[in-house]
């Protein structure tokens, strides 16, 4: 953003001069804006040139399925879409479980361009719909790139735009711009489960509004507004439904909102009766009013009127939360605290720019800098919580950081404004500031500088860090090409072309928008992650031995299973690496059976060489992912290059699995389940009879003989 | 270019009496002669000499037969009947009868005679160019190809094992006439032929058939009475893949004001050779193709393309697939595609290839507003194992508000299925491009490059359109808006 304000003093000067006529500042903003937007669409463009087209991630395949379906069967289809081909079989009634803000929109634009002749794939708009919004920091780019086809895409344009309209609302105290505020709240909240977000902080900044003294007719006006028409629009989506007026999450909208009408009140009765009068009247009637108001929350939520607050929202608050009670949320990887690089290499020198920006909200203190600092401190805060969450302090920082620079530019730029502008610096101390040429050049340098190097860091970050869609892994060949190694593909296409149509995939959990996507196929888990038992259930097939696994594979009719393995290729987001997870969650749900201790051996490592535990040697994911791997090697040189080991000799043995594709790295190896024994021996047998070994004769030992006496 | 512009005026000539199509009405041009049910060909001819050449080098079956026949009748005949059975007829195609003693002479008409659906036996009529005096003999190539007539056996193997396909015929050649004297030769692809059946020899020859190499030769035989089969097997060895697409869509898109020819192909493509008996090992795989690359499986095809392409690209259901090289220079343009995975017998590999190429290099402007299109009818991969078609829509869009359309094909016409003229809309179009969709069924690689001409009149007028209709748009938004704004919905004004 602050990039289009960077150029040299003497340009500034010139424009300056010439930003006089109001007609030529309009074009100039104009242009501006052009330049910004260019800027912010090219940068997300690189994921396409490095790459191609293709849809990046796990949840947009999701979303990328989801709106075909709208698209093919329209609205009122796909809000009651029951999707029989995930969590087989249980299915998910997803119409009821979606935030369908992305899918409307892109149809729309689909349908919009239809209309026009144009002849456009959905694949196109969902790929290029991220890229049309919003400016170049690179926190917001990791969601945003083209291809990153997710509600964040236009979630966080959402979110901004519904804070400026409460801004703009709260002004002017206007219902017209309230209205429009709660409209695209509604919008926002049909678009991403962030929305919270919005619906805790604007009763924050009501309520420190209130706080600090600065109740005015304005906020009630835009607050009430807001709330009424933005709850009601929120409850028309049906996956929210009765939440805003039954959770506990929405409760501070709603507190906040009966606290106004009695601030409210208090005022008008303020202004009736004598100071005495009021405020006996203020202590009684406000305490009891808190007082019953309290007793009613608690007593709803025990009765189960209001839900507690949901395990995600306490992970908010403490970090080791999930970790203990909810594993499967833990286990995403973006659901982890952030790392304190990761601020760095998001923000940049933005980092120091922040606090220099929120200073200077404190010096020009207005109800919206209020907002502005309420939303700094919060965004901080969430970021550091959980690295989905940095998306949310992104939109903030840049306007923020801008603003210190700015100061600096005007500085420097003319005197004149500074006189006339009556900036709080320039009133408050006219004969400090920068007026010897020597300096002015040397600071704006600097400015330059920095923000040069920033727009470099931006793009270096855009261009390597988030334009990787994941699906497919860049490499370079000796002679230094390019080489693209597409191993998710190849094993997805060929599971889509050569098996049945109603073949059941059972993967962990991250796989499965993908396979419903791409492979087109039905999946036990997907990263709809709403059936923890479900979830346990494949964790609990792929962590115990085949003895205990196959049952539960032939109970939920599983066809193939696929498993992600790295150890060829040195790629370090595979299965085994995310065992431990599977077996936790398995373990919430049967302590009895599944324990993770036992994959750790006696001191306390976690193994896949000789070494390995005997429970992990057994268990499914073991097999699955070494079986036949040592003979690639010659004898005794077998090494997983993720963990960095060498393998036994003699590879795990599989009695109810086929091994049906290896992709060419071996990073999918997809297994086929085999059929019940045609003679009825159990596959062990089976199995051990097909190599060649005799039958073991059954070792019951009998006992001595008896005389059979009636 | 000059050679070219030459040819294409031939061409042209060619063009006016084989009219197929106007605008906007579809016409059929595939004649299957309805006959009555109780029909019964006259035998009027008599088969003086006849060999019948099977050539089982691809992975089709194609049949040459050379026959003098001869008028058996008083009067003079042009009716010439070959039989097939109605399994045959379904896979039956690239009909071509050439005279063997006067390469010029053109002219003969072939179709497929209707008359019984529900009959075993079914008929192509060759209608000779013109009516043979009694007595009187000519000497006729026809050639033929089947597509999936070999069958694998066993139909299920190892991966790295050999694959046998079976072809069934007749030792004797399938007529309504009597045939004097015949022989049919096998030509195979390799000298390992485990099986073929073998029947008592005629004259000096004890056994038939006589094998020499990768040939088998069944005959001569002496005189065959009309309608005599003698069904005989072969197996032998091809460790190629057995490709074959189920249907092949193929997209022209002419651009005027671009300049500009783009090709897309989509292919639904199959392997019809052996299935796998055990499931697919990588690790063998990987070692296969380190030690003895040959393999039933397709790994990889080759599509020469016209010189002058750009922008290839290789996709499939789940976009862009990288392993694929594109090479265009002044001598060749070749794009040459890795499937996402080996292809083995019972795969299936559905994909979309595409380019882009310069107009000059196939439309030619003939006279003010009529304009020559020449592109090849198919352009699909060059395979030494052979690639089989079974569904070949070829679509050209043409460019709005072009009409007058006639084409011209070198394809066997009993080939084509159908053909439509009509309207599609894209890009902005008003009333929609004009779309000459050609269907052809049972055509194989043999075929690539063989030409189809379209001429077309497409006015400076039509091409005008677009932009007019553009800036008119524009137009009529921004004053929309212009007016709107001047509306005053004030309710009180101050």
């Amino acid at each position: 953003m602050a990039v289009a304000t960077a150029s040299d003093p003497s340009p500034i000067q010139v424009l300056a001069d010439f930003g006089k006529s109001k007609s030529l500042r309009t074009l100039l903003r104009v242009l501006i804006l052009c330049f910004i937007a260019g800027a912010a669409v090219s940068s997300r463009l690189f994921s396409v040139i490095r790459f191609e087209s293709i849809i990046h991630e796990f949840d947009p395949w999701f979303n990328f399925r989801a709106t075909k379906y709208l698209v093919a069967n329209g609205f009122y289809d796909f809000w009651d879409w029951f999707d029989d081909r995930t969590w087989h079989p249980l299915g998910r009634v997803t119409g009821g479980t979606l935030y369908p803000g992305l899918m409307v929109t892109s149809g729309a634009i689909y349908h919009a361009l239809r209309a026009m002749t144009i002849p456009v794939d959905i694949r196109n708009i969902s790929g290029l719909l991220a890229a049309a919004f919003m400016g170049i920091t690179p926190g917001y780019i990791s969601r945003s790139v083209a291809g990153s086809y997710d509600n964040e895409a236009i979630a966080i344009f959402l979110l901004v735009f519904t804070f400026y309209l409460w801004i703009k609302a709260l002004k002017l105290g206007s219902v017209l711009w309230g209205a429009l505020c709660a409209l695209f709240y509604g919008y926002m909240v049909a678009s991403w489960g962030g929305y919270a977000f919005i619906t805790c902080l604007v009763p924050l900044h009501a309520f420190v509004l209130i706080c600090m003294g600065r109740y005015s007719t304005r906020l009630y006006v835009s607050y009430t507004t807001w709330y009424a028409l933005g709850t009601l629009a929120s409850m028309q989506i049906p996956f929210v439904g009765f939440l805003p007026v039954r959770t506990s999450e929405h409760m501070p909208a709603l507190g906040i909102f009966g606290f106004l009408q009695l601030v409210a009140f208090i005022y008008y009765i303020r202004s009736a009766l004598s100071g005495a009068q009021f405020k006996a009247f203020l202590f009684v009637g406000l305490g009891a009013v808190f007082g019953l108001a309290l007793l009613a929350l608690v007593a709803m939520t025990s009765a189960g009127y209001i839900a507690p607050w949901s395990g995600r929202f306490y992970s908010l608050w403490d970090t080791g939360y999930a970790k203990i009670h909810i594993p499967i949320i833990a286990s995403v990887s973006e659901h982890q605290p952030t790392a304190w690089p990761a601020f760095f290499f998001d923000l940049n020198m933005l980092i120091w720019l922040f606090p220099a920006g929120v200073y200077l909200c404190f010096q020009d203190l207005k109800d919206e800098h209020v907002f502005v600092v309420v939303y700094a401190l919060f965004g901080s805060y969430f970021a550091g919580v959980m690295v989905r969450l940095m998306l949310t302090l992104t939109p903030i920082v840049p306007p923020k950081a801008k603003d210190p620079e700015q100061e600096d530019v005007a500085d420097i730029s003319s005197k004149k404004t500074k006189q006339s502008a009556g900036s709080l610096r320039s009133a408050n101390s006219p004969y400090v500031g920068v007026y010897s040429f020597l300096s002015k050049g040397l600071v704006s340098g600097i400015m330059t500088i920095y923000l040069l190097l920033f727009v470099l860091h931006c793009t270096w970050v855009t261009s390597n860090a988030y334009s990787s869609p994941s699906v497919v892994l860049a490499s370079r060949m000796p002679d230094g090409s390019q080489h693209i190694i597409d191993d998710y593909r190849e094993a997805y296409q060929w599971l889509r072309q050569n098996t049945k149509e109603d073949a059941k995939i059972m993967s962990w959990w991250d796989y499965g928008y993908q396979i419903g996507g791409m492979a087109d196929r039905p999946t036990l888990v997907d990263n709809n992650t709403w059936n923890n038992t479900h979830i346990a259930t494949v964790g609990k097939a792929m962590s115990s031995s085949e003895e205990v696994s196959y049952p539960i594979m032939r109970q939920h009719e599983v066809d193939y299973v696929l498993v992600v393995f790295g150890g060829l290729l040195g790629y370090s987001g595979d299965d085994i690496n995310k065992f431990l997870w599977m077996v936790r969650i398995a373990e919430g749900i049967w302590p009895d059976e599944v324990s993770e201790r036992k994959f750790f051996t006696p001191r306390g490592e976690y193994r896949v060489d000789g070494e390995a535990t005997e429970t992990m040697k057994n268990s499914l994911m073991y097999k699955m992912s070494y079986y036949n791997y040592h003979t690639l090697f010659p004898p005794g040189q077998a090494q997983d290059r993720v963990r960095g080991v060498r393998l036994p000799d003699t590879g795990p043995v599989l009695n109810t699995l086929d091994e049906a594709f290896t992709s060419e790295n071996w990073i999918i190896r997809i297994y086929k389940v085999k059929d019940l024994d045609n003679v009825g021996r159990d596959h062990a047998a089976a199995a051990s009879f097909e190599r060649g070994h005799k039958k073991k004769k059954a070792t019951k030992k009998r006992g001595p003989r008896a005389l059979r006496v009636d | 270019m000059k050679s070219i512009a030459a040819c294409a005026a031939t061409l042209l000539s060619l063009i006016s009496p084989i009219v197929t199509a106007d605008t906007n009405v579809a016409v059929p041009s595939v004649s299957k002669v309805t006959l009555p049910a109780t029909f019964k060909p006259p035998q009027v001819f008599k088969n003086a000499n006849l060999v019948h050449v099977i050539s089982l080098e691809k992975n089709f079956a194609k049949e040459q037969i050379n026959v003098v026949v001869e008028n058996d009748s008083k009067e003079p005949q042009d009716e010439y009947f070959l039989p097939f059975t109605s399994q045959q007829m379904e896979r039956v195609g690239g009909f071509e009868v050439k005279d063997r003693k006067d390469s010029s002479l053109t002219g003969f008409v072939v179709e497929a005679v209707e008359y019984d659906p529900l009959s075993d036996t079914q008929y192509y009529r060759i209608r000779l160019p013109a009516p043979l005096p009694p007595k009187a003999q000519q000497t006729i190539g026809i050639s033929f190809h089947y597509l999936q007539a070999l069958t694998p056996l066993p139909a299920a193997i190892e991966q790295t094992d050999k694959q046998y396909l079976v072809y069934s015929f007749s030792a004797y050649c399938p007529s309504i006439y009597t045939t004097v004297k015949q022989k049919t030769e096998v030509k195979l692809p390799g000298s390992d032929i485990p099986e073929y059946t073998k029947i008592a020899g005629s004259g000096d020859v004890k056994e038939f058939p006589q094998k020499s190499g990768a040939k088998l030769t069944y005959g001569p035989f002496p005189e065959v009475p009309a309608g005599a089969v003698s069904p005989v097997k072969v197996r032998y060895e091809f460790t190629k893949p057995v490709s074959h697409v189920t249907l092949l869509e193929r997209d022209v898109e002419v651009s005027h004001w671009g300049g500009n020819i783009a090709f897309e192909e989509r292919y639904t493509l199959y392997n019809q050779g052996a299935n796998l008996s055990t499931l697919f090992n990588r690790v063998k795989w990987a070692q296969s193709q380190y030690f003895n690359p040959t393999s039933y499986a397709l790994k990889e095809m080759k599509f020469p393309l016209r010189i002058g392409s750009t922008d290839a690209y290789f996709t499939d259901a789940i976009g862009n697939v990288s392993t694929s090289r594109f090479r265009s220079n002044k001598k060749e343009a070749s794009l040459e595609i890795k499937p996402r995975y080996p292809i083995f017998g019972g795969w299936k590999y559905p994909f979309t290839i595409g380019w882009n190429a310069d107009a000059k290099y196939f439309l030619r402007q003939k006279t003010g507003d009529s304009y020559i299109l020449n592109i090849p009818f198919l352009e699909g991969p060059k395979q030494p194992e052979g690639f089989g078609y079974e569904q070949v829509q070829v679509r050209v869009l043409l460019p709005e508000g072009a009409d007058n359309v006639k084409f011209h094909t070198s394809i066997p016409k009993s080939s084509i299925t159908d053909v439509v003229v009509d309207q599609q809309k894209t890009y902005l179009d008003t009333i929609g491009r004009t779309v000459l969709t050609i269907k052809a069924r049972n055509l194989h690689d043999d075929f690539r490059d063989r030409d189809l001409i379209i001429s077309y009149d497409y006015t400076i007028a039509a091409s005008l359109r677009k932009p007019l209709v553009v800036f008119g748009s524009m137009l009529s938004l921004f004053v929309g808006i212009w007016l709107l704004s001047k509306v005053d919905v004030k309710l009180s004004s101050k």
